[in-house]
């Protein structure tokens, strides 16, 4: 295993992310991964116990994510393995509560920060690590990466971010859609006829121009993204590319690290329509 | 081959404000109270508070945990007892933000002398009690800015035990630390709990610059030091009602 013997810095989450494992023979040998949180783990967790892959699936709204969770998952439990998912605001705890939030628009970044950490840390200790001790696969539509780069826009420092992050777990893929701000403008707006007020990061006082506001906000996302790709070693995908082409790219990755031959798959009837 | 080894430019964007920010760029002044329960802290603080409403300073008293923001999540992690030591200190942390940021980050620029009942001190002592790291602790309160002068009332662990026991018909779950499962025994598992945070006071008396009060000490004697001090450490002209 080749890893650096340099120590973690100070405020977390080092790099040393083990992506290029897939390139062995999959999970489950038997002994546990060397880093499978960036700091000291959360209180309370043995990382030996968790035995199912965490896989992440990040980009911003209008990049086809969260589509091709959906198939994802029909796909792996095809192959049959069980799956569980988490995203943003879905805690039990405060997901509501955001929502609340952000529908009043006078929260501060720094609450809002914290409100969302809290909200990742409700899922990921009573629903996700649980699963993962149970050795389910754990789909996120989104992870730590958009919340640190939400919040470092917003001038946040990136130092202090990583460290409330530091606890959480590294997971073992985490790919990247990559689209252009123009790409997901028209992509949001076919579907929503509107752009949303935080997607386009008018609290930030960009530019009256919604278009204008909305492209600005999301190459500053895309920017922080591209410095988080390097130092956790995303898996960058082309998101621009039709919905089958970029399943079969994530089956590829993701049956390599688990270890499954087969990588063939039909949408269901029921998904069809996802398949463009 | 180590591009995990890779030292990333840590500031793409120059232009961005970076906090946290601790440096005292304002004109007012914060001084705070800390201590365990039924130490004589907040019985201080409000004779502190009148001494200098009286006189007509520009004062704002604020307490911990005290906005309406969490409160509903707080309420729902209590009532069914969902929260781990993270999320526990994360929602509190994120009610201090809004306390901060809203309240009294402003007053302090404003050049007002800010009372504060309970610090980020509280969250150190109490959440490192419950196993998060002081390191992870530190680094996610590292936006408040540093008080002028932090008093420490300090109680033996039985008297502030034995104050807070006997005015409270029933200790509640988080309050008395039972989701540590330090004991099945209320009043035990409080006791074990109040030890822990006593100690963590303790050790903070020294990095973190605590003026240390004998909360043994009669009243009108305490607060006779608390006044003495507060009048020799900060400049109160400045505070002083404006002259039109």
């Amino acid at each position: 295993m080749k890893r650096s013997s340099k120590s973690t810095a100070s405020n977390g989450l080092s790099n040393g992310h083990p992506a290029k494992k897939q390139a062995s023979n999959g999970k489950n040998g038997g002994s546990p991964l060397p880093s499978r949180f960036y700091g000291s783990p959360l209180p309370g967790i043995k990382p030996e116990e968790l035995s199912g892959s965490l896989i992440v699936v990040e980009g911003t709204d209008g990049s086809g994510r969260s589509t091709q969770i959906s198939l994802l998952t029909e796909w792996l439990e095809s192959e049959g393995f069980a799956v569980e998912t988490m995203g943003l605001r879905r805690s039990f705890l405060v997901g509501e509560d955001i929502d609340a939030l952000l529908a009043e628009n006078s929260v501060t970044r720094m609450t809002l920060a914290l409100m969302y950490g809290t909200d990742f840390f409700d899922q990921l200790e009573r629903r996700i690590l649980p699963a993962l001790r149970s050795g389910l696969i754990v789909l996120a539509d989104r992870y730590i990466f958009t919340l640190i780069a939400r919040a470092a826009v917003r001038g946040i420092g990136r130092d202090y971010l990583h460290g409330i992050y530091e606890i959480a777990l590294r997971p073992d893929l985490t790919f990247w859609l990559n689209v252009r701000p123009e790409v997901a403008f028209d992509r949001e707006f076919k579907k929503s006829q509107t752009i949303s007020y935080w997607e386009s990061g008018r609290d930030m006082s960009l530019s009256n121009d919604l278009f204008q506001s909305f492209i600005r906000y999301q190459s500053m996302i895309k920017r922080e993204f591209e410095y988080l790709s390097k130092r956790h070693g995303f898996i960058e995908l082309d998101g621009e590319g039709s919905v089958s082409e970029v399943n079969r790219v994530l089956r590829t990755r993701i049956a390599s690290h688990l270890g499954i031959r087969r990588t063939q798959y039909k949408p269901s009837h029921a998904l069809a329509h996802l398949w463009r | 081959m180590a591009t995990a080894t890779t030292e990333i430019p840590v500031s793409p964007h120059p232009r961005t404000e970076e906090i946290p920010s601790t440096r005292r760029e304002y004109p007012g002044a914060l001084v705070v109270v800390e201590g365990t329960d039924g130490s004589g802290k907040s019985t201080q603080l409000y004779l502190l508070k009148r001494w200098l409403e009286i006189s007509g300073y520009r004062i704002h008293f604020t307490e911990w945990n005290s906005s309406p923001l969490v409160k509903s999540a707080t309420r729902r992690g209590k009532q069914r007892r969902l929260l781990t030591p993270t999320t526990f200190s994360l929602l509190h942390a994120a009610d201090f933000a809004d306390r901060c940021e809203r309240q009294i980050l402003p007053l302090l620029h404003g050049g007002y002398l800010v009372l504060a009942d309970r610090y980020i001190y509280t969250a150190f002592a109490r959440d490192s009690a419950r196993g998060c790291s002081p390191h992870w602790l530190r680094n996610l309160y590292s936006f408040a800015p540093i008080p002028d002068i932090t008093f420490y009332f300090r109680a033996p662990l039985d008297v502030a035990v034995n104050r807070i026991v006997a005015g409270r018909p029933k200790l509640k779950y988080y309050e008395a630390g039972m989701d540590m499962g330090l004991s099945l025994d209320r009043a035990e598992s409080f006791r074990i709990f109040q030890e822990r945070i006593l100690n963590s006071y303790d050790q903070m008396v020294d990095t973190d610059d605590f003026v240390l009060m004998d909360g043994t000490m009669r009243v009108n004697k305490l607060q006779k030091l608390m006044r003495d001090l507060v009048a020799k450490r900060i400049n109160l002209a400045q505070f002083a009602p404006k002259k039109k």
